[in-house]
């Protein structure tokens, strides 16, 4: 077991690759009455392309896949792994992303076993044609209440815009036609090609003892036998560097006009240490552009073509990623002008110093450490940086080694008039209703 | 947890001195009665505060300087509990022993005297731009609640079932009242709020109790002021309707229903209850999850929420619009055997677990400790999750059947997608 100390977080990493290729990080926190587990597996919705496990040709498998299989894996032939961790006075979850399947737990008590209970309904798939088909009309509901949701309508319009052939740009969950199309063997396909300890990682952080609990996830380990780790053959297609869709409207029932302003990242092959430091120094630059302090938001909220549903966000995964800056507005075109404007503006002159980067830098170490008070953010955002080979304890010494210069490249990489689009959202013409 | 100091007649300083966490927390709350009026000018007053002030005198000024605090966050909302409205002052630092730089706590403390003390006036009334932009702000916010159809739904149900109660004033007021409030009234509405109110203000972190009262007590001169007469809940008046059905352009309905109870957070029996509603719809091993959502496919979400203030329990079911009926039907089936006492140990034991495992989490954020202490001070002056607990554990399924017959269904209101399928 390896050990890593960050000394001025005052936090201490333990952290071992077991001979069946999971990767298992322990964070033990002095003070916290909880533990919060989360054991991930690298497969989201983007990977609905791929050669299966032992197996020599790409299938391509229904959209929603990865999000219905999370569904599934909690009902085995025994019953629902809810009742389990109830029983044990765990609260239990699980969420999907666009990269990632997430199954976590959070409890005061009873550790030991709540972490094999985890370990054990992970790794033991149960899929029949019945538990299927009676899971499909509560997804179903699921994705018809993300349709009613206008902010969930106007993040998904946005990234469809922006993207012409990567899969970033299906929902999620699929759509209630796409769902009917998975089966029980579909299910065992996605499962015994992504799931193999090699592709994941299992994060425990709170009120534990490392030795002991290394010791008995390394014991249950052993005592499961998985077949010999295989390299996963994920395929996406080609995707251009400028947006699909320019600009897109959709009417729903809401109040008034909802706008998203995407751009679209040039540079999406980064890894690593690279990945880190441009997505920093990009969220830098888009903080002192967007962010409460810009001469932006100044004339944007006084002048009211902003409300408090404003924000901004730059984000960054391997072949895909985007900054966006929205909000609730009465104006979109001008709100759309304006944001145009600032992007325009730093690109021909570059308006930010040192003292500009000194601030926005502090803010952001601040955030982080606020952020450090939460075993979720930690085990969640460590495992998401460590499939992109990057280390959530590196963040502070990034940020105090960015430059004004850095800002500036990193925003060059997402200013191209042909990366930009818009999506809004109207409420219903007046007599239409 | 924490210890209490009285700086002022109905002014206290709460302060939980931990090394738990990397930052420090405040929360000052200032109470006053629950009113459409009350809720509308306090939150403007609210957002005014957190505009601007007087030493910086516009948004971007006073955010630069919480950037260089190292992006401590500072922020003032407007609450409500029972019938209680709560402006708080919240404000989270870090803990500058993380820090190369050193005297941030001191500059945060005098910072939030600045917020609360120095406000942005202009002849004697908040700067008159500002005062307009906020207004607004508060009506936008009002009016965003559309657009969250569970939200709203929750509201229509509210406002329909029991106009004029606490329950169903909104702590952001109404966009009337909001509209019609002069920049006099909210002067004197900030200064109700500085010298009448009473006070509770709280700290978390590695900080000394005694040297944040007597900063406190040294620079904000609270002073003395009366402790409101605690007034009892607000009686639940039967509403006019029992079934409502509306409609919005949208693909799921949003059922709602609102169940009265007797029992509040001031009875003894709120704990039985509180168990009561976990067995019931509180988790997912409960009736209602594994019946409506596993065992009918009919539903992602549905639960049952105790709103203990008031007395009053809701069931909230995402559905096909074409299933207001049979959802509503199960629902109270499912009641039905609560009622009977068929709850089985496992469901039971289960419960108990799941609150106890609540409780102890929240209490491992600040804002959990803070909000909780607040809570409970009106039952305990000592507050530990063991009060609580004990209460739990000796509850037994018989308790449980004994207040789910006191339950009365009040209202059921579905909001649907589809209208051409009833003649509504």
């Amino acid at each position: 077991m390896h050990k890593v100390e960050f000394e001025q977080l005052e936090e201490t990493l333990f952290h071992e690759k077991l001979d069946n290729g999971l990767t298992v990080y322990i964070l033990p926190k002095k003070g916290f009455s909880k533990t919060f587990a989360t054991f991930t597996t690298k497969y989201g919705s983007i990977d609905n392309h791929f050669v299966p496990q032992g197996e020599k040709e790409p299938i391509k498998v229904p959209d929603g896949i990865a999000h219905f299989l999370e569904h599934k894996m909690f009902e085995k032939e025994e019953g629902d792994v809810f009742q389990e961790f109830s029983k044990q006075g765990a609260s239990a979850n699980a969420f999907t992303s666009f990269t990632r399947t997430a199954y976590l737990f959070s409890a005061t008590g009873e550790i030991d076993k709540n972490v094999k209970t985890l370990l054990d309904f992970v790794q033991t798939p149960y899929f029949t044609e019945k538990t299927v088909e009676k899971e499909k009309g509560i997804i179903a509901q699921e994705i018809t209440m993300y349709d009613d949701q206008p902010d969930w309508r106007l993040y998904f319009g946005i990234i469809e815009n922006m993207y012409k052939n990567h899969p970033v740009k299906i929902d999620i969950a699929g759509t209630v036609e796409s769902i009917q199309d998975i089966t029980a063997e579909h299910l065992y396909t996605c499962y015994n090609t992504f799931y193999h300890p090699s592709n994941m990682v299992l994060f425990i952080v709170g009120n534990v003892d490392p030795e002991k609990m290394m010791a008995l996830v390394k014991e249950d380990q052993a005592q499961k036998s998985f077949e010999e780790p295989t390299e996963i053959t994920r395929i996406y297609p080609e995707e251009p560097k400028e947006v699909a869709i320019k600009e897109r409207v959709l009417e729903m029932s809401v109040q008034k006009p909802k706008v998203f302003y995407g751009i679209k990242p040039e540079k999406l092959d980064l890894i690593g240490p690279d990945m880190l430091k441009h997505e920093l120094a990009a969220q830098l630059a888009y903080e002192l552009l967007f962010g409460r302090t810009s001469d932006f938001y100044h004339h944007a909220y006084e002048n009211d073509w902003i409300d408090e549903s404003y924000s901004f966000d730059y984000s960054l995964e391997q072949g895909f990623g985007y900054a966006l800056v929205g909000s609730d507005t009465h104006k979109p075109e001008i709100l759309i002008k304006e944001i145009k404007h600032t992007l325009q503006n730093a690109v021909e002159k570059w308006p930010f110093g040192q003292e500009d980067l000194d601030r926005v830098r502090r803010k952001k170490i601040g955030f982080f450490l606020r952020a450090l008070n939460s075993p979720e953010y930690i085990a969640n955002q460590f495992t998401n940086y460590a499939f992109n080979e990057m280390n959530l304890f590196d963040v502070v010494p990034v940020l105090e080694e960015l430059e004004v210069v850095d800002l500036q490249n990193a925003f060059a990489l997402v200013s191209h008039e042909s990366q930009h689009s818009v999506f809004t959202i109207m409420p219903p013409k007046k007599g239409e209703q | 947890m924490f210890e209490t100091i009285n700086i002022a007649k109905g002014v206290n300083v709460h302060v939980n001195e931990t090394t738990q966490f990397k930052t420090i927390n405040f929360s000052i709350k200032f109470k006053d009665k629950l009113t459409k009026e009350k809720a509308s000018a306090r939150s403007i007053l609210a957002n005014v505060l957190q505009h601007s002030n007087e030493v910086y005198p516009s948004h971007t000024a006073l955010r630069m300087v919480l950037d260089d605090l190292y992006g401590t966050s500072l922020y003032i909302d407007s609450s409500k509990r029972g019938n209680e409205h709560v402006v708080t002052l919240n404000v989270e630092t870090v803990n500058d022993q993380y820090l190369s730089e050193k005297g941030v706590l001191e500059k945060v403390l005098n910072l939030m005297y600045i917020v609360l003390f120095k406000p942005n006036f202009e002849n004697g009334l908040f700067k008159e731009s500002i005062f307009t932009r906020e207004k607004h702000s508060i009506v936008q916010r009002i009016e965003s609640v559309f657009d969250e159809k569970t939200r709203y739904a929750q509201q229509r149900m509210m406002e329909l079932a029991l106009p004029n109660h606490p329950a169903s004033i909104t702590s952001n007021g109404t966009i009337e009242i909001v509209e019609s409030i002069t920049n006099e009234q909210l002067v004197a509405e900030y200064n109700e709020m500085i010298t009448q109110n009473e006070i509770e203000i709280y700290a978390v972190g590695d900080v000394k109790p005694e040297m944040i009262a007597s900063y406190i007590r040294e620079f904000f001169h609270f002073k003395d002021r009366e402790k409101a007469i605690a007034v009892p809940p607000m009686e639940l008046v039967k509403p006019e309707q029992s079934r409502v059905l509306e409609f919005e352009d949208m693909k799921q309905g949003k059922l709602h229903m609102a169940f009265f109870t007797p029992i509040t957070f001031r009875d003894e029996k709120f704990p039985i209850m509180q168990l009561m509603n976990g067995v019931f719809g509180g988790y997912a091993h409960s009736k209602l999850f594994v019946n409506i959502r596993e065992k009918e496919s009919m539903a992602y979400y549905v639960s049952s929420s105790f709103a203990s203030q008031f007395g009053l329990m809701f069931v909230l079911a995402g559905i096909d619009s074409k299933l207001e009926e049979k959802a509503v039907t199960l629902v109270l089936e499912q009641l039905e055997e609560v009622k009977k006492g068929n709850i089985s140990d496992v469901e039971l034991d289960q419960t108990k677990a799941l609150l106890i495992n609540q409780l102890k989490e929240a209490l491992d954020s600040a804002r959990g400790q803070i909000d909780i202490y607040d809570q409970y001070m009106e039952l305990t002056d000592r507050f530990e999750p063991e009060y609580m607990i004990n209460k739990w554990k000796n509850v037994t399924k018989e308790d449980i059947a004994l207040v789910a017959k006191e339950l009365s269904l009040e209202m059921t209101y579905f909001l649907s997608g589809k209208e051409d399928e009833t003649n509504a």
